[in-house]
């Protein structure tokens, strides 16, 4: 394509983004999925307006995006919102997550059994499917300015189910091995429980730090650059550890929830850039998304698509009802996990990794259903907030 | 060390050491530079090396900003109020830098026996003024009053000179080099400069016209920085002066609609780390080698240029009887130098294969000098002319 120039490039993405949402919203869809088709418009695939240099960029405006997000979500962790609300959080995260796991597992064994294939797979996919893309619910929540019990508690929710997709993919990884290799060894597991805790000392120091250095911050543009310079950091050192970068910005952002007298001016600040980097990130989400892959879904993909679903409704449902939470919570939460993306990409890449022969089929059948649950996700988002009266 | 950590720390140091050189009364942007040498790859090399490739991307973006802001002072009912003063101030400050300068160096190449023609071209790289350095001191120590606001709007148009005589140098130089005189090169500034006008118009009329759209605040940070990107990757896109359109476009946006004013406001807001990264970023690109290459010849440009541009404000501003504190320190307030003298070196390089190295590596090695001394030269006149408050 013509586009050599990156800031041509950038303002395309900008406008395009811009004007696609503006558009879509008279048909009332979110911002989100307008910025995602056009980044599928504009993308490599088909209109290519996209120069390589900023689709090279993508890994660091995702990983930037990601980071402020989940420090966004860690800073709704208050040690006082937790007394009250700490036992349906978890109940209901493990337990959405936890179904979404065992349902997919389940159906994937007996899918692969009546193929006459080894099993393993169906473990990994299921631990894919436990995990929740932050982002584009987080989206749907500031657009739509949703306020309420469901979407408190779905904030969190969505916080910390990226944990137990951690737990489950150590545990999955174990036990498919232990089946194809008949070698049993905790070991994986062992290092997916080190791997949090890691991240949430890293996350921690971080905030720490941050905490300490802000008492220096005397004007407005001091405090954007200290809060962008910390998340950046932090992301940037979870990298260089290898933990979790959603994990090590929640802690980051628990900690500054927790000790500083003015946890929201972080987040305040932020809130003056952040929707120019949000649009740029979902524009090249949406160029980077493989359309190809959905011809090649196949029954195997439509099952994990629907399973995994229904394994994230019962569990809500089961969850708020044992920890007695709202009505509302149960019969709604649910629709706001419905998009997957970056952490089930992980796990589908380490997959890739461990079964060379089967790797594949894991990788195609995750990055084809995350298409689908990237475009239909912020829509299930929407509904089930308006549903539950939060919008 | 990865992108992101690189980032994380230019944004992090900068600021320590900003904070740091407060103590020393020494201005940001002064710090930022000195941050940028010591992690940049000559000493702690702790830039990435894709960051320190997307300076330009960044010089690119920022000038475009702070062009754009400047714009806004040009607001047409009040723009007779010393317009005059403009005129005359950065028309003769431009010119006594380009004509001293090259004077000093014409005498000086004649006695070792060098062309002439470097020197004209050197001269009318000296008429440029950096309008980021000059516009980030003027916040920071909020400097307000008549030599403040003259100083700006001066920074804003001197670059259209600049380009003028740019354009009119190497034609000279191509004339007594190769005794032909090319007007199609005059023709070619004078282009670059009225294209700049036109796309830069052209965007700030869209750019207002799809204002009546803005329903949130969200919006209104998406679309403003959406087409100063447009404005400046078209700028780039027809090799036109991207200061110049940027400016344009600002001064259109702001007298299309008084509520515009919101789009600088909402700039202001989220700027700072952008300048940051910049000038952390530039200083990283600093070279050092460069100034032992200076020799005699960078000494008479410094000195020159700097008297050009105190006598030339100077005689500007006693032509238009312009206020004491003005006639006797905006000169020096404009004696940061950057990106438009760079730009002329390197077409310097392009047209001259005999000179143009030479010229290239002279406006380099005092772009050194003055990018570090420029900024703290802005800030003492401010504070001499007493705009800027006692405290700082």
């Amino acid at each position: 394509m013509l586009l050599q120039n990156s800031i041509l490039g950038l303002a395309i993405i900008v406008v395009a983004g811009y004007a696609g949402a503006k558009i879509l919203h008279k048909i009332n869809f979110p911002a989100v999925t307008a910025y995602l088709l056009i980044g599928i418009l504009i993308g490599p695939r088909l209109l290519n307006f996209i120069p390589v240099q900023l689709i090279n960029a993508s890994d660091f405006i995702s990983n930037f995006v990601l980071g402020i997000i989940a420090f966004m979500l860690g800073t709704h962790f208050t040690l006082k919102d937790l007394k009250a609300a700490g036992k349906p959080v978890i109940w209901i995260s493990v337990l959405e997550a936890g179904f979404a796991w065992a349902i997919v597992t389940v159906i994937m064994i007996l899918y692969l059994i009546l193929n006459h294939l080894p099993i393993h797979p169906a473990f990994v996919l299921g631990a894919a499917a436990s995990a929740t893309a932050p982002a584009a619910t987080v989206m749907i929540i500031r657009e739509f300015r949703a306020r309420g019990p469901v979407t408190n508690m779905l904030l969190r929710v969505v916080a910390l189910d990226d944990a137990w997709c951690l737990i489950f993919s150590a545990f999955a990884i174990t036990i498919a091995s232990a089946i194809s290799v008949g070698f049993f060894t905790a070991g994986v597991i062992l290092e997916a429980f080190l791997e949090i805790i890691a991240a949430v000392v890293l996350g921690g120091l971080v905030g720490l730090a941050l905490h300490f250095i802000a008492r220096f911050v005397t004007t407005k543009d001091e405090l954007l650059t200290v809060t962008a310079g910390f998340i950046l950091l932090s992301v940037g050192l979870s990298i260089t550890f290898h933990v979790s970068p959603l994990l090590t910005n929640m802690a980051l952002g628990l900690i500054i929830a927790n000790i500083s007298k003015e946890r929201t001016i972080f987040f305040d600040t932020l809130g003056r850039v952040d929707p120019v980097l949000f649009l740029s990130f979902f524009v090249l989400v949406g160029a980077n998304l493989e359309i190809s892959m959905i011809p090649r879904i196949g029954l195997v993909g439509i099952l994990y698509i629907i399973f995994r679903v229904i394994g994230k409704f019962i569990g809500v449902k089961l969850g708020a009802a044992l920890s007695h939470a709202e009505k509302n919570i149960g019969q709604y939460l649910a629709w706001g996990l419905v998009p997957q993306a970056g952490v089930a990409l992980g796990v589908a890449l380490i997959a890739k990794e461990l079964y060379p022969k089967y790797g594949e089929f894991i990788f195609t059948t995750i990055t084809a259903t995350t298409v689908i649950y990237e475009l239909i996700g912020p829509l299930c988002a929407k509904y089930g907030l308006q549903k539950a009266g939060e919008i | 060390m990865n992108n992101l950590l690189s980032a994380g720390l230019i944004l992090l140091l900068g600021f320590v050491g900003a904070r740091l050189l407060k103590y020393v009364r020494l201005p940001s942007v002064t710090a930022f530079l000195l941050v940028g040498i010591l992690i940049g790859p000559h000493v702690f090399n702790l830039v990435t090396e894709e960051i320190f490739a997307g300076a330009d991307f960044f010089t690119n973006l920022v000038l475009g900003i702070i062009a754009f802001s400047l714009g806004e002072n040009f607001r047409f009912d009040k723009i007779k109020e010393g317009m005059k003063q403009v005129i005359w101030i950065s028309i003769i400050a431009a010119l006594g830098a380009w004509v001293l300068v090259s004077a000093a160096l014409i005498i000086y190449f004649v006695i070792i026996k060098l062309p002439l023609y470097p020197a004209l071209v050197l001269g009318a790289a000296a008429s440029a003024t950096a309008p980021a350095a000059t516009v980030l001191v003027i916040r920071e120590y909020r400097s307000t009053g008549y030599v403040t606001e003259l100083l700006l709007k001066v920074v804003a148009i001197d670059d259209a000179w600049c380009l003028i005589f740019a354009a009119m140098a190497i034609a000279f130089g191509n004339a007594m080099r190769a005794e032909v005189f090319d007007m199609v090169i005059i023709f070619a500034g004078l282009g670059e400069i009225f294209g700049a006008i036109i796309v830069g118009a052209l965007l700030g009329y869209i750019t207002s016209f799809f204002s009546r759209f803005v329903t949130t605040r969200d919006e209104l940070i998406i679309l403003i920085l959406g087409f100063i990107l447009l404005n400046v990757g078209l700028s780039i896109a027809f090799k036109l002066s991207v200061l110049l359109s940027s400016m344009t476009m600002g001064l259109m946006v702001i007298n299309r609609a008084r509520e515009n004013y919101k789009f600088f406001e909402e700039l202001r807001s989220v700027d700072a780390p952008l300048y940051l990264v910049f000038f952390i970023l530039s200083g990283a690109h600093l070279d050092f080698g460069i100034l032992y290459n200076m020799g005699i010849v960078g000494i008479l440009y410094v000195l020159f240029r700097i008297i050009g541009k105190v006598y030339g404000a100077k005689i500007g501003a006693k032509i238009s009887s312009a206020p004491k504190p003005a006639e006797n320190w905006l000169g020096l307030a404009l004696t940061p130098q950057a990106g438009v003298a760079l730009g002329i070196g390197l077409v310097a390089k392009s047209t001259f294969p005999d000179y143009g190295n030479f010229i290239f590596t002279i406006i380099a090695a005092t772009t050194v000098i003055f990018e570090l001394f420029g900024p703290l030269l802005t800030k003492y006149s401010l504070q001499k002319a007493g705009e800027i408050a006692a405290t700082e």
